[in-house]
């Protein structure tokens, strides 16, 4: 079983390249029953969205 | 001699927007000044190159991503020569979770957060959050999610493994997410 450590680092690392069969079996099982590493791959997933918008509100501020 | 005047001129229209863009990324106005400087040096090195305005800023923004990296990774370097054994390659969770590897502070849920990117005020906070970072955990991290270069493109212009990279990016996410957490989606704003 995976630790909430494990698997946060894990959701982390699944946002740079495909994870082995084995360890996306696990994570997925972990996040099956933890609310909060749920909660922290989402997050991490909107903070990936919003960093991809800032160029734009960049532009806003700029022109 | 017009001619350069005018792209010259048309570079000139998009100098506060590269400057913003810069400043984000390394949080000093000299560097940016000067991979801006830079930026538009090598631009205007290449004429021809001079098309619509919107493809015209893609380009240059382009070009200043690479000078960014390239100014702001000799900076981190110099920097961190003292503050080594700060982890940098050490694979610190901050203290996010304990002994046992459970949360400390589980995350709080964040509702609907999209909302929050229409608000001014939240991107404030998220720029203070970034600048929470180390120089170079926030420079690696923006590569990475700002300005979209690929995780190999990364490992290769800092010259560091995937593993660091993971490790650099979790760390930076960790405290990033538990500031934003903080900061903004369990404060009260309208």
């Amino acid at each position: 079983m995976y630790s909430c450590e494990q698997a946060a680092r894990l959701s982390s690392k699944a946002m740079e390249q495909p994870l082995a069969p084995k360890e996306r079996i696990l994570l997925g099982m972990h996040l099956m029953m933890c609310k909060g590493c749920t909660g922290f791959a989402q997050q991490i997933e909107f903070l990936r969205r919003a960093s991809r918008k800032i160029p734009e509100v960049l532009e806003k501020d700029a022109d | 001699m017009a001619e350069q005047d005018d792209q010259a001129q048309a570079l000139q229209a998009h100098r506060a927007y590269l400057l913003r863009y810069a400043q984000f990324q390394l949080r000093d106005a000299a560097l940016a000044e000067d991979a801006v400087q830079d930026t538009l040096i090598a631009a205007l090195a290449q004429p021809g190159r001079f098309e619509g305005r919107s493809q015209l800023r893609t380009w240059l923004t382009g070009i200043l991503k690479h000078k960014i990296v390239d100014l702001g990774r000799s900076r981190s370097r110099g920097a961190s020569a003292h503050a080594a054994g700060e982890g940098e390659d050490g694979d610190s969770a901050l203290g996010a979770f304990n002994a046992q590897g459970k949360w400390v502070e589980a995350p709080a849920d964040w509702g609907m957060p999209d909302a929050a990117l229409e608000s001014s005020q939240f991107w404030r906070v998220y720029q203070e959050c970034c600048q929470r970072l180390s120089e170079r955990d926030a420079l690696v991290f923006s590569t990475r999610e700002v300005m979209g270069l690929s995780s190999e493109e990364i490992c290769k212009k800092f010259g560091i493994s995937t593993t660091n990279l993971h490790v650099i990016l979790f760390r930076a996410r960790l405290s990033l997410r538990s500031c934003m957490s903080e900061n903004w989606f369990k404060t009260n704003h309208e």
